[in-house]
C-alpha cells in the first residue's frame, strides 16, 4: 500500500530529516513509527501524502509513485489518504457535525450523501450527541473523536496519525487505540507516529523505529523500544 | 469538479458576517479608492466639457467706430458674408448694445444714465470656420484695417490659457486616477491577504482532505467580489451625492462654468459600470493571489 524506496529528505537549513530509508506497508497494516524527538516520524507522514517532496527517492501509493502525480492530482491523492494530529486542527467556527460535513463538501460529495454519512460516521466514533456543539466545548478526546470522524469519514485506503494520544490522558488514550483498531480493522492501513510506549508494548503490531533519520528498526508484533 | 451551489452561498455569506471588521475595512478600502477613481473621472469629463464649451465658442468681436457710415458698416457686411471662412456673423446695433451695456451695469444705473444708444459703438460678432487660433488671428487682421472698423477683439488669449490650463489638468487628474486604481488593487490584495491569513487554518484543512486549489480559491474569490461590489457602490453613491451637491450649490447658481462639472445621469451611468467593473475585478483578482499564497504550501 505505501513504499518508500531510498527515500533521502533534507530541510533547507541543510539538517536531513530522513536518510535512504526503505519501508513496504502492505494493506491493512497498522504501523507505529517511534523513535525520539526530531528523528524524521512527522516527515515521513508528511512525505506519504505529498505534503512534502522528497530529495531523492521514490514514493509509492497504491502503486503509484507519488513522485510523478502532477499537483493537481494530489488533492485525489489526498482523498485517499485522511491524517490526524495532535492538535486535532478542527475549524473552531464551525460545529462538529459541519467540521465533518465540510471535509466531504470540499470534495464535492452530494448533500443528500453528506446528511447520511455524517450522523453515521459520528455513532461510529462515539460522538453522536455531539454533533451540534462547538470544538471548544468538548474534551480533548472528543476532539481527536471529531478529527477522526473527519479523516475516515470518506472511507480512505489509508490513515495517517500524527501522535494522536500526544495530549490526552491515558485513560482517553486507550479509547483513541480502540477507535483506530476499528478503522484499522475495516481494513483501512494505518500509520502512526507515537511516543507512547505503553501504547505500543499494549497493541503488539509493527514498528519502525527511527533515529536521526535513519531507520535503525522494522520489527513486527514489537514492543516500543 | 462541481462546487455545489449551496455551499459556495453559504461559505461565501457566513465568511463575510463572520470577520466583519476585516469584511468592513476591505469594503471601505474598494470605496475610497474607487470614490478617488470615480471623482478623478468626473473632473476628467468637465474639465474636457468647459474646455470644449469655450472652443465652440471662439470668436472675435469687429468693434465699428461710433461714427461709422451706413455705407462702411454695408461694407464690412458684404466681407464677412463673402468670406467662405465665415461660418456666421452677426451685427449687433446700438439698441442691442445698449441692453447689454444696462445689463452688464445693472448694479450702477448711474453709469447707465450717462449714456444714449447713439453714443454707442456697434459690432459684428463673427464665428470663423476652425478654430485654431492662428486661424482665428490671421482671420481677425483681414478685418482691423477696414475703413469704420475700430477695433477687432479676439477670444483668442483667454482661450489659449485656458487649454493650457485644461490639458495641464487632464494629465494630473489622469495620473491621480491611475494611482487611485494602482492604490485600490495593492490595498485590496493586502486587506484580504490578512483575511485569508486569518484563515489559514481552514485552507490547511481543506488542502489536508483533497480539496482542489480552485475549490478553495473560489469562496475566497467571490468573497472578494462582494466585498469589491458594495465597495464600488459606495463609491458610486458618494459620486451622486457629490454631483447633486455640486449642482445644487450656491456656486452652481452664479457661476456658469461648474455646472460643466455637473453630468447628467447618462454620464454618471458608464462611470458608474465601470467603478463597479473595477470593483468586482480587484476583489476577486486580489483575493485570487492572496489566497495562491497558501495553496501550495
Ligand atoms: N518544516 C521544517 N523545516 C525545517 N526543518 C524541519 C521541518 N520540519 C522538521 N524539520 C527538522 O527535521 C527533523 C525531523 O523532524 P520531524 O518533525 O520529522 O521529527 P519527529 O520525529 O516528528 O519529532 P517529534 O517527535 O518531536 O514530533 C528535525 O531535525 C526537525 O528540526
Ligand atoms: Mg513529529
Amino acid at each position: 500500500m505505501i513504499r518508500l524506496d531510498d527515500v533521502t529528505k533534507t530541510y533547507s537549513e541543510g539538517n536531513v530529516a530522513l536518510r535512504r530509508a526503505n519501508a513496504d506497508i502492505a494493506k491493512g497494516e497498522f504501523v507505529f513509527l517511534v523513535g525520539p524527538s526530531g528523528s524524521g516520524k512527522s516527515t515521513m507522514l508528511r512525505l506519504m501524502n505529498k505534503s512534502e517532496e522528497p530529495d531523492s527517492g521514490r514514493i509509492f501509493v497504491a502503486g503509484k509513485d507519488i513522485g510523478e502525480l502532477s499537483n493537481w492530482k494530489v488533492p485525489m491523492l489526498r482523498r485517499n489518504i485522511g491524517s490526524i494530529f495532535q492538535d486535532y486542527k478542527l475549524l473552531p467556527n464551525k460545529t462538529v457535525a459541519e467540521n465533518v460535513s465540510f471535509a466531504l463538501e470540499v470534495i464535492g460529495r452530494p448533500r443528500a450523501v453528506i446528511k447520511t454519512q455524517v450522523p453515521q460516521i459520528l455513532d461510529l466514533v462515539g460522538i453522536g450527541d455531539k454533533a451540534d456543539k462547538q470544538p471548544h466545548q468538548l474534551s480533548g478526546g472528543e476532539q481527536q473523536r471529531v478529527s477522526i470522524a473527519r479523516a475516515f469519514v470518506n472511507r480512505p485506503l489509508i490513515l495517517l496519525a500524527d501522535e494522536p494520544t500526544g495530549n490526552l490522558d491515558p485513560q482517553t488514550a486507550i479509547g483513541i487505540m480502540r477507535l483506530l483498531d476499528r478503522i484499522n480493522k475495516t481494513g483501512t492501513t494505518v500509520v502512526m507516529a507515537t511516543h507512547d510506549a505503553k501504547i505500543v508494548d499494549t497493541m503488539q503490531r509493527r514498528v519502525i523505529q527511527l533515529d536521526t533519520g535513519n531507520i535503525v528498526r522494522d520489527e513486527r508484533e514489537a514492543s516500543y523500544g | 469538479m462541481a462546487i455545489r451551489f449551496d455551499y459556495l452561498a453559504k461559505e461565501t455569506g457566513t465568511n463575510l458576517v463572520r470577520n466583519p471588521s476585516l469584511t468592513i475595512a476591505a469594503v471601505l478600502t474598494v470605496a475610497v479608492s474607487l470614490a478617488l477613481l470615480g471623482f478623478s473621472l468626473v473632473f476628467r469629463e468637465g474639465v474636457s466639457r468647459v474646455s470644449e464649451r469655450w472652443s465652440d465658442d471662439v470668436e472675435f468681436i469687429v468693434w465699428m467706430r461710433p461714427d461709422a457710415t451706413d455705407d462702411q458698416i454695408a461694407s464690412v457686411d458684404q466681407k464677412l458674408a463673402d468670406n467662405p471662412l465665415v461660418t456666421d456673423h452677426s451685427y449687433v446695433n446700438r439698441e442691442a448694445t445698449f441692453a447689454e451695456f444696462r445689463e452688464y451695469y445693472a448694479d450702477t444705473p448711474e453709469i447707465v444714465e450717462t449714456v444714449e444708444p447713439a453714443q454707442l459703438p456697434t459690432s459684428y460678432r463673427v464665428v470663423p470656420a476652425a478654430s485654431e487660433l492662428a486661424f482665428v488671428d490671421s482671420l481677425g487682421q483681414e478685418y482691423e484695417g477696414q475703413p469704420g472698423v475700430s477695433d477687432v477683439v479676439f477670444a483668442g488669449e483667454f482661450i489659449k490659457q485656458l487649454n493650457a490650463i485644461t490639458g495641464l489638468a487632464i494629465s494630473g487628474v489622469t495620473v491621480v486616477a491611475a494611482v487611485a486604481a494602482v492604490a485600490a488593487l495593492l490595498l485590496m490584495y493586502n486587506t484580504i491577504r490578512t483575511a485569508v491569513f486569518a484563515r489559514r487554518r481552514e485552507v490547511e484543512v481543506m488542502k489536508l482532505v483533497g480539496a482542489t486549489n480552485w475549490f478553495v480559491r473560489i469562496p475566497f474569490m467571490l468573497e472578494g467580489l462582494v466585498q469589491g461590489l458594495i465597495g464600488a457602490g459606495l463609491a458610486v453613491l458618494a459620486m451622486f451625492g457629490v454631483n447633486r451637491m455640486i449642482r445644487d450649490s450656491q456656486a452652481a447658481s452664479e457661476l456658469d462654468f461648474i455646472n460643466s462639472f455637473v453630468l447628467q445621469p447618462a454620464d454618471l451611468g458608464p462611470i458608474s459600470l465601470w467603478l463597479l467593473a473595477a470593483g468586482a475585478a480587484i476583489g476577486a483578482i486580489g483575493s485570487g493571489f492572496a489566497v495562491t499564497r497558501y495553496l501550495d504550501a
